[in-house]
């Protein structure tokens, strides 16, 4: 009797202190970050349902920002560039919006063109600026031009997947296999090219499919979603997130769910 | 259900009995964190902050800030890219200081154990060094190449080669084009470190220290690590590659040479890559090792370069023995190009950021002022020399760097010549009671040096009477040169008059625009003296001569005597 209060004692003070643990990552949780599930589970998806939409931006649509270029001008100069953070087209139509379900479980896994994620840099530019990347895959970085880069993605507590590597024009692929692989999911993280200070662009690190970025017409669509119910929520470089208040969804076997979201830019605090 | 239960028992059970000597074991480091803490939060927080993310009360102000231990990056690193430092570097880094920064040398502080046991308890800031099982891994030193005139050669074509240049420009002083965009992985601003100075880097100047640097990379700034841009080419094949690359037209034969080079580095980066994810067969391997060896061999000449490019020490300041003596000329005093100036040795003005009076200079960006001079018998000339990344000649609102400001430099004598070493000089800060007479040249005017004289530090105006002070001047690879030349005697009272082997107390104030130096935001050094060297005319060229034939004549006098004494 008395082992087993025992026991129960040791089991409580255990519960209180992975709450307490739990309670510390809360804290540190970045409100302008990605949710994930705790785990993720891959199985086949039969009959499975879509979610689509349009990200639009509300709000005075900004002049675009045409980038300084002061150094390389031949290669990187010869299209102009503009400031990519907040692109919107037509109709007030959002570009590189990162639109996701955060709590789902179980699903499908990458398809194989989502596990060779690429990143070019082109004309002094990322290409993709908003990079999906899963978790434990090899990112490879490509330089198409002739200028030395270097790529540097930001270090975060949580990986220390801090990369700073030198791209010669001589290496026209890199994979990072060695110091590049996220072993947790998180982001979106800064990328970087420091010898070309205006070449910036995003990386996710995810842990399932169920990410999409919305394209020039600001469009996203996620295939294959299990029903059920799940919260959707949205990520955007100057728009932040919807973390606080996420849209639910209901996807049935089949169906097609239909959302649309207006960002405003975040206020600065 | 009651299997169960019994195995929860059983393993509570366990963790009771296996606790304790987990305890015991842990025991040691446990004490060293606690007692590492109290080192900590006395020695260090207030820069580092309490929960070590560098946000401590004193870091605001700081650039580059203290380190955030909580994101795992650090600069000093023996370990290869990526990997965390060892126990070693820590202790290292915190014993000797970080110069160049704010970060203390702590080897006077505080003692050895106390130092092993502050590292104990940064580590505890950054989960990773808790879930590393593994060491990490060590950039090996081996097939070190010598120092040598041949390898520095080399090397200085590998800076080429692994564009160095882009940041640290073309003779490494750190005014590379991308240096004015550079900000660390917390958005500050950093800048690249001026190799001709190499007493201000953070790591050490030893060349293993330099290869280590930029092997590893210099975790959290700008500053990326390297592998070989063109790998699985030797140094001649690289060179020749090199060659061909910069030739605007090339003939068939050389298209082919350059494309066959092309492909066969594209080839071994393609092993390489294998190679760093683990991959690759026996042979790849092989050609890896092969490959990876030129590499590291080329690691070493870019190394010794870089070592090459700063002086052996960090000169001594320009007192006694190495204090500023102009040197007499009979004729024309030299213009500023003139090859002759090279003759000369330079005194080195060190210089430190103006924190006395706000708005302060925490971070200065200019090391110091060197300085030569040559006079005749009517005027003086003398060249100052100093390096500033950028050159910045108007007040600008800059997306990068923020506001910037013009760069200025502004020399400081005392109205009167004090005079003995004892008399009272004007306060070093621009006068006071005493007042002081200043050249103040500014980049916006590159041929004018005006007169001032100040009272203070915001208390100085223009002379009305504008002397006639020919100036000449250069911004060229992050090194400006100032020459400016004046008659030893003016007719002005408030002017400095010069009379030949008088000491005249000299001081510095310069401006790097760029660094938001502006008014009393500036560096500055204290109060020097300097002299025209007596004429040494007569004495020099006429003495030594007849010194010479008298002790000849004295010694053939004492032979003549000598021989003498021998024959009677
Ligand atoms: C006056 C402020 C100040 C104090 C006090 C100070 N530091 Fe620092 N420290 C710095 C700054 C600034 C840097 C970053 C320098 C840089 O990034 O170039 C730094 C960097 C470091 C680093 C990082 C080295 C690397 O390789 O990146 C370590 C470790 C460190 N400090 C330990 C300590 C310890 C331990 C103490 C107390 C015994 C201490 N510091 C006290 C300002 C301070
Ligand atoms: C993208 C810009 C960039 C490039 C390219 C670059 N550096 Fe640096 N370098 C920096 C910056 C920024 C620092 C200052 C780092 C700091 O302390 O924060 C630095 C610092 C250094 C230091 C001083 C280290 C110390 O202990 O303080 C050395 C030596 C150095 N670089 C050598 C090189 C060499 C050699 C190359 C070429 C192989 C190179 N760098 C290429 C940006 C660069």
């Amino acid at each position: 009797m008395k082992t087993k209060m025992f026991a129960c004692l040791a089991l409580l003070a255990a519960c209180g202190f992975s709450l307490i643990v739990l309670a510390d990552n809360h804290e540190e949780e970045d409100m302008n970050k990605l949710v994930f599930p705790e785990a993720y589970k891959v199985e086949a998806v039969a009959n499975g349902g879509k979610i689509s939409g349009v990200v639009k931006f509300d709000g005075e649509v900004p002049e675009k920002k045409k980038l300084a270029i002061n150094k390389d001008q031949a290669v990187c100069d010869a299209v102009a560039k503009f400031d990519e953070s907040l692109v919107v087209g037509d109709g007030n139509v959002l570009k590189n919006t990162i639109v996701y379900l955060m709590d789902i479980t179980k699903g499908k896994d990458f398809d194989a063109e989502a596990k060779k994620p690429e990143l070019d840099q082109k004309e002094c530019r990322f290409d993709p600026h908003v990079q999906i990347v899963p978790v434990g895959i090899v990112l490879t970085v490509l330089n198409s031009d002739k200028a030395t880069h270097n790529v540097h993605i930001f270090g975060t507590k949580k990986n220390n997947t801090s990369v700073n590597k030198q791209q010669p024009k001589t290496r026209k692929k890199m994979r990072l296999s060695r110091e590049g692989v996220a072993k947790k999911a998180e982001g979106p993280i800064e990328v970087k090219c420091d010898i070309h200070g205006w070449m910036k662009a995003w990386i996710a690190y995810v842990p399932h499919p169920y990410f999409a970025v919305t394209n020039e017409k600001g469009e996203f669509t996620l295939e294959d979603v299990p029903p059920g119910t799940y919260k959707l929520g949205y990520w955007h470089e100057v728009c932040g997130t919807n973390n606080k208040a996420p849209v639910t969804v209901k996807v049935e076997a089949g169906g097609e769910v239909k959302q649309e979201f207006t960002l405003k830019v975040e206020e600065t605090k | 259900m009651r299997i169960r239960n019994f195995t929860l028992l059983l393993l509570i059970l366990g963790l009771f009995f296996i606790l304790p000597f987990v305890h015991a074991q842990g025991a040691t480091e446990a004490q060293n964190i606690a007692e590492g803490k109290k080192v900590y939060d006395n020695s260090c927080a207030h820069c580092h902050g309490i929960e070590g993310r560098g946000d401590g009360s004193a870091a605001e102000n700081l650039l580059p800030q203290p380190r955030d231990f909580t994101r795992g990056l650090y600069k000093i690193r023996s370990t290869e890219s990526g990997q965390l430092p060892t126990d070693q570097d820590l202790f290292d880094i915190i014993t000797e200081g970080m110069p160049g920064s704010s970060m203390p040398e702590w080897e006077t502080a505080l003692d050895a154990d106390e130092r092993w046991q502050v590292v104990a308890y940064i580590k505890t800031f950054y989960e990773g060094f808790k879930e590393s099982e593994t060491l990490p891994k060590e950039i090996s030193l081996k097939g070190k190449i010598p120092y040598s005139k041949e390898s520095i050669e080399i090397g200085k074509e590998l800076y080429t080669q692994f564009a160095c240049y882009e940041c640290h420009g073309d003779e490494g002083r750190g005014d590379g084009t991308s240096a004015p965009t550079l900000t660390d992985e917390w958005d500050y601003k950093s800048w690249p470190a001026n190799l001709h100075q190499n007493w201000n880097y953070r790591g050490g100047n030893d060349i293993d220290d330099i290869y280590k640097r930029f092997v590893g990379g210099i975790a959290g700034s700008a500053m990326p690590m390297f592998e070989d841009p063109a790998f699985g080419l030797s140094i001649e094949e690289a060179q020749r590659y090199t060659q061909l690359d910069n030739k605007g037209e090339m003939t068939d034969a050389e298209e082919e040479e350059y494309t066959q080079l092309e492909d066969k580095m594209a080839n071994a980066f393609d092993i390489l890559d294998l190679i760093n994810a683990g991959e690759g067969d026996e042979e790849q391997k092989k050609f890896y090792e092969e490959s990876m060896k030129t590499f590291y061999e080329k690691s070493w000449h870019l190394a010794n370069y870089v070592k090459s490019l700063s002086p052996e020490k960090r000169p001594e300041a320009a007192i006694g023995k190495n204090s500023l003596r102009s040197q007499y000329v009979e004729d024309e005093l030299p213009p500023m190009d003139d090859a002759v100036w090279d003759t000369l040795e330079e005194s080195y003005f060190p210089l430190v950021g103006q924190v006395i009076i706000e708005p302060r200079q925490f971070n200065p960006t200019i090391d110091s002022v060197s300085v030569k001079s040559f006079y005749n018998d009517t005027e003086v000339a003398f060249l100052f020399i100093w390096d500033d990344r950028t050159h910045n000649t108007a007040e600008e609102e800059n997306e990068d760097i923020g506001k910037t400001y013009e760069d200025a430099i502004a020399i400081q004598f005392p109205v009167k010549i004090p005079k003995g070493p004892t008399s009272p000089k004007p306060y070093f800060l621009w006068g006071g009671k005493l007042a002081v007479y200043l050249w103040q040249w500014q980049a916006s005017a590159p041929e004018k040096t005006t007169e001032l004289t100040a009272k203070g530090i915001n208390n100085a105006t223009e002379q009305e009477f504008q002397g006639d002070i020919e100036t000449e001047s250069a911004y060229s690879k992050g090194q400006y040169k100032l020459w400016v030349k004046r008659a030893l005697e003016t007719d002005d009272k408030k002017d400095l008059q010069l009379k030949p082997g008088v000491f005249v107390p000299i001081a510095f104030s310069l401006w790097d625009g760029a660094n938001g130096d502006v008014g009393t935001k500036r560096v500055i050094s204290s109060w020097y003296s300097f002299v025209l060297e007596p004429v040494p005319s007569v004495k020099r060229f006429i003495y030594p001569p007849i010194v010479a034939l008298l002790s000849l004549g004295l010694l053939i006098g004492l032979r003549g005597f000598m021989q003498r004494r021998n024959t009677e």
